[in-house]
């Protein structure tokens, strides 16, 4: 079975029709490549798997739940429990280390854990700006923190919309590291981009447009480079 | 670490490292407390202060004779034990006799001047309080009559208890205006008194200022009643139900004050709140879709709160005393006493007003919508 199942969902603001009858299933291990123009209804659909907005129509199931049907509450334990969240804008706080921006997903999930929380740091190769603010770091630094925050609690699905849209090549470039790492490892990755670069790493893309997914894609060049 | 610990270091890091929004909050907490604190320190003070200030108007406890002579030395000493002596500003005993100076008729007052002054403080004295054998008040009114200045001499003449006339001079070291019948008497040393008129072992009236409640009067006046039979105790009403009316309309309007400030402390401490929430969407927003409940949210706000609400507490506690010395020495003139009790009181206080005002803002914190993180506003 899929790890994440998406049946003919449909979402509806209103008179806009941001998805529509979409269907999709992402195997466990499955690096997927989301693309299309603004307004496709790309972040709609990271919400919906996200477990931070329901579909107006069709099913979700992630892991044998259907979490279309589930209350805000139950959402929210599903979210801390089996997502990762990587975002453009990072959504460090602002008042909190590294560190502790690292295990306040740790404090919410379960237990703070401070020697986990440095070696993820360590894993994304900021273990000495630990004690630093975010307003200390970098973009792609800061980048390196959130990501290591959404994989801190070891999410069976990790989602990030446009994480390298904020970024400049050379920190593109370290963020693809860590995410090629990710998958190598065995984790599910499902990567919204704009960039034709970006998506191409992944195995497969789904291309939306005005709502619907228009085409897929699979990047079979990506496997042969995986060979060099 | 612990999950309180990880709790604390986040609502410690939010107040310390974001200063400049919480810093109003904890103004408006701390200058509420500063006005709950100072004026509920007056409010009780009042009482004590007013008492005093009142005092100041004159004796409040007039012994006469019970049987309308003289009231003995003895039994003058035995009514004046029934006060406690804590409680006493002055008791002045006094003699009086017809006197003439240029053969007008005068009253003079034998007294203990140095009492006289502290039970009657507000007599005012232009020149000096006598205070050689020989020395006197007069009261503005003889010296009208005599033309007499502060300095000047004269010729008292009279008849003593023996019935022999006498003749002596006397110096004017002041001349005193009360407002009363008083101006009309010329005051002087018991010594000087007997030595023209005589020593009978007794005195007409005595006058006391005493720093006590109308209770605390109607007891002693029983006591005096008790033990010294032909002593006829006498309570000077009217500035004591004057004293209590004053009173309770200023308690009634410093608690008014009070309760006017903290409501406005309240809502200036809801605002603020409100607009750090607004301020710290985002925050909240990732908080909630890193899986943070609606219960961790309201306990890290209102823990924010009420963490600012004793902060304030303690900062106002502290210069709430400095206010109510404040208001003491240039209400009253004089220091305040600060009720122990009332700092923690405060601090109570100031942490249970924060925390009704965050109630509204918490709650809409938890309104915020955890897709906002990706929307990217
Ligand atoms: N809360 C909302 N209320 C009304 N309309 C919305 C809401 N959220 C999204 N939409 C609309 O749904 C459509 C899809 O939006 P979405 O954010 O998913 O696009 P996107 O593909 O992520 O675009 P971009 O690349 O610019 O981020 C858009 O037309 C948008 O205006
Ligand atoms: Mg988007």
């Amino acid at each position: 079975m899929a790890l994440l199942d998406i049946k003919g969902i449909s979402k509806i603001y209103g008179s806009v029709k941001a998805l529509q009858n979409i269907d999709l299933a992402v195997e466990q291990g499955e690096w997927l490549s989301i693309m299309g123009p603004s307004g496709s209804g790309k972040t709609t659909m990271m919400n919906i798997i996200g477990c931070m907005d329901k579909p107006t129509d069709g099913k979700v199931i992630l892991d044998g739940i259907d979490i279309s049907a589930e209350s805000a509450r139950n959402l929210t334990a599903i979210r801390r429990d089996k997502i990762g969240l990587i975002f453009q804008q990072f959504h460090l706080i602002s008042y909190l280390t590294a560190l502790e921006n690292i295990m306040v997903a740790q404090y919410y999930h379960s237990m703070p854990d401070e020697k986990e929380a440095l070696q993820a740091l360590d894993r994304v190769g900021l273990l000495e700006r630990a004690k630093h603010l975010p307003s200390q770091l970098s973009g792609g630094e800061q980048q390196r923190v959130c990501i290591a925050r959404a994989l801190i609690n070891y999410p069976m699905l990790v989602l990030a919309d446009e994480p390298t849209g904020n970024l400049d090549e050379v920190n593109e470039g370290i963020v693809m590291d860590i995410f090629r790492q990710l998958h190598s490892e065995g984790s599910t990755v499902v990567v919204v981009t704009h960039d034709p670069e970006v998506a191409e790493e992944a195995q497969r893309t789904v291309i939306l447009e005005h709502g619907r997914i228009a085409r897929i894609t699979y990047n079979v060049g990506r496997e042969s480079r995986k060979g060099e | 670490m612990t999950k309180r610990s990880m709790y604390i270091k986040m609502i410690t890091s939010s107040l310390i490292r974001r200063r400049s929004r919480m810093f109003v909050a904890l103004l408006a907490v701390a200058v509420g407390a500063t006005i709950l604190s100072g004026l509920v320190t007056v409010y009780y003070d009042i009482p004590r202060q007013m008492r005093q200030e009142f005092r100041s108007y004159g004796a409040n406890f007039i012994l006469v004779s019970a049987s309308g002579e003289t009231i003995s030395e003895e039994s003058a000493a035995a009514a004046l034990g029934c006060i406690p002596e804590d409680k006493v500003v002055g008791t002045a005993p006094y003699r009086y006799e017809t006197v003439k100076i240029n053969e007008q008729p005068f009253m003079a007052a034998g007294t203990e001047l140095s009492e006289a002054r502290k039970a009657s403080p507000y007599w005012f004295v232009s020149g000096e309080w006598p205070e050689r054998d020989g020395s006197v008040l007069i009261g503005q009114e003889v010296a009208d009559v005599i033309k007499l200045l502060p300095g000047n001499s004269f010729t008292m003449t009279g008849t003593d208890l023996a019935g022999e006339s006498f003749s002596r001079d006397f110096r004017v070291s002041g001349i005193v205006q009360t407002g009363g019948t008083e101006e009309a008497f010329i005051f002087m040393s018991l010594a000087d008194f007997a030595s023209v008129i005589g020593e009978n072992g007794a005195f007409d009236v005595v006058e006391c200022s005493i720093s006590a409640s109308q209770a605390e009067l109607e007891t002693i006046a029983a006591r005096v009643t008790e033990i010294a039979e032909d002593v006829a105790p006498r309570l000077v009403t009217r500035v004591t139900r004057s004293e209590g009316a004053v009173l309770t309309k200023l308690q009634a309007l410093v608690f008014l004050v009070t309760a006017v400030v903290l409501l406005l402390t309240m809502i200036c401490v809801a605002t603020t709140m409100m607009a750090v929430v607004a301020e710290r969407r985002k925050e909240i927003g990732l908080k909630k879709a890193l899986g943070a409940p609606d219960k961790s949210i309201i306990t890290e706000f209102l823990g924010e709160g009420l963490l600012l609400g004793c902060l304030g507490g303690a900062l106002g506690s502290a210069l709430g005393f400095g206010f109510a010395q404040i208001i003491g020495v240039n209400v009253f003139s004089r220091a305040v006493q600060f009720p122990a009790a009332l700092a923690p009181a405060t601090l109570i206080a100031s942490v249970l007003i924060t925390g009704l005002a965050c109630l509204i803002p918490v709650r809409s914190a938890t309104y915020v919508d955890p897709a906002i993180v990706l929307r990217g506003e």
